[in-house]
């Protein structure tokens, strides 16, 4: 046992003592509290995500004749397929709801405030790449709604100033949605996304190591001197029962309600009831309640005041000291994405 | 961390001919110009290739010839894409002499939002045209009556058409996924 740990020690020449400096981050008291440890929910949902759709890109076939049969085949055919398709898609559906609801926790608990206005950037850039994975996710598939989602959202692009036509072309792979459309949305999907995503984790995470976790205290101990604990072991366990409690979720949603595959596409007939899938909602009702140009832009604005919010906020904190601004704004922007959410789940049109 | 030529020229300045620095310098300008062109050039080849070489295909078919084609009736054409285009002949003008028949008699409304891209499809309980993704509403002549294609002035496009030797002609698209 010995000569193999000397054997190793040689080959791998790391300081334990440093390693463990390096890696075993103080952890501030408040993330015993499991409902502040929402940043490794999506993490983990980002794993398992990586697994079953590596698995399900075995049998997936990226061409407009054999997708949506491809993925039936997933479904009804190979065995456990329909397990591992449905444990994607709800893990998809709980990362983006872990994504919105960690970026929640970190808005009003002001963690995104000097000096980590750059990591509140990277996340953005992580929310965007989510929705853009959950996007070609359900292109993929090929029932109507991967057909029509991906028309509307390729019309869209042709509103972004002066790149729209080009984006659009390099999005379909020509004019209009053809035969070499769904293998972009695949190399998306499978390849650009989840690899800028793992870049964007390594860079988020380093940050918060970098800075430390922000602190926050509650109002009982607003006066104590500021508690630590270590990440090996607490925090870590800490994680694991998260990650088991997740598991244990995703397995009984995939198995109580298995992911169902919709109609075939048809380029010719838009179904008369049609929604994206429920992350999209807000976007969605939006643009019913504008004109293409207005609707694209006021969404554009949106997404730059929430990127740029950091610095906004420091600036309104300068100028007034105290201010309650960004309470204020956060939840009357938590008021308009719950409710334009809620209207458009409830009608038809 | 990238090396420091000018830390280096200045310690070596005293021992070695300026002649020297002078080619070393345009030896790194070269190497680097090379590196720029060469990972440049590739950049522009794999953005060339991305790019979609075609566009969709478009060709003239023959509708009717104008003769057997009343006012106030329809047309079905079938396009290779699969779409089904109905042509109208329009009864307004009362012109029924093939003499007096100009192309603005014909419509071929697309049935392509202008919106978005979805397929409006005829509700005749409303007399309108209606798009299910944001709720356009076209009058049957593809005025937009209502939703956002209303409120920017957008109707429904039409197919070209062509009069030609008593013959009408519609431009239709080659390329789709259906069928």
């Amino acid at each position: 046992m010995s000569k193999l740990t000397s054997f190793l020690r040689e080959r791998l020449p790391v300081d334990r003592a440093k390693l463990r400096e390096l890696t075993n981050e103080p952890v501030p008291h408040h993330l015993k509290h499991g409902w502040f440890c929402l940043g490794g929910t999506p993490a983990y949902r980002f794993v398992v995500m990586i697994v079953t759709g590596i698995l399900l890109a075995f049998y997936y076939e990226a061409t407009p004749t054999r997708a949506w049969e491809s993925v039936r085949t997933i479904s009804e055919d190979v065995a456990y397929g329909w397990f591992l398709r449905s444990i994607h898609r709800w893990a998809a559906t709980l990362m983006v709801a872990a994504v919105v609801l960690h970026q929640m926790r970190i808005f009003f608990t002001d963690a995104y405030r000097r000096p980590r206005e750059l990591n509140w950037l990277i996340g953005m850039g992580l929310l965007h790449c989510t929705l853009g994975a959950g996007f070609t996710g359900y292109s993929l598939v090929y029932e109507q709604l991967s057909y029509w989602g991906a028309t509307v959202a390729a019309n869209l692009t042709d509103n972004v100033p002066w790149i729209g036509a080009l984006l659009r072309r390099l999005l379909l792979g020509g004019d209009e949605y053809n035969a070499h459309t769904l293998s972009r949305f695949f190399v998306l999907h499978g390849a650009i996304l989840p690899v800028t995503m793992i870049g964007l984790i390594v860079l988020h995470v380093t940050l918060i190591r970098l800075h430390g976790i922000a602190e926050l205290r509650f109002k009982a101990d607003q006066n104590s001197a500021p508690r630590f604990f270590d990440f090996f072991p607490d925090h870590l366990l800490t994680e694991l029962a998260i990650g088991l409690v997740l598991m244990l979720l995703l397995g009984v949603l995939a198995s109580l309600f298995p992911v169902p595959i919709g109609p075939r596409v048809d380029p010719l007939l838009t179904p008369d009831v049609i929604k994206p899938e429920w992350f999209f909602y807000v976007a969605f009702r939006w643009l019913k309640l504008f004109s293409e140009r207005a609707a694209f832009a006021s969404l554009g604005a949106i997404v730059v005041v929430m990127a740029a919010w950091p610095f906004i906020d420091g600036f309104i904190r300068r100028r007034r000291p105290g201010s309650e601004a960004s309470v204020f704004v956060g939840i009357v922007a938590v008021l308009a994405i719950v409710g334009l959410t809620v209207w458009e789940a409830l009608v038809a049109h | 961390m990238t090396h420091d030529p000018t830390a280096a020229q200045v310690t070596l300045a005293p021992t070695v001919p300026a002649r020297r620095s002078f080619f070393a310098r345009l030896a790194g300008f070269a190497m680097f110009a090379s590196l720029v062109a060469s990972y440049g050039t590739f950049a522009v080849m794999a953005g060339r290739f991305l790019l979609p070489t075609h566009s969709r295909r478009k060709a003239w078919r023959r509708v009717a010839e104008i003769g057997s084609f009343q006012p106030a009736t329809t047309r079905t054409v079938v396009a290779p894409s699969g779409e089904r285009i109905v042509v109208a002949r329009c009864a307004i003008n009362g012109a029924s002499t093939p003499a007096t028949v100009t192309v603005d008699d014909f419509v071929a409304l697309s049935s392509t939002c202008p919106h978005l891209g979805c397929q409006v499809t005829f509700e005749p309980q409303h007399q309108r045209f209606f798009c299910p993704c944001h709720n356009g509403t076209f009058a049957p002549d593809g005025r937009a009556t209502g939703g956002p294609p209303f409120e920017a002035g957008q109707s429904l496009p039409r197919y070209p058409l062509d009069l030609r030797a008593n013959l009408l002609y519609i431009e239709v698209p080659l390329d789709g996924v259906a069928g």
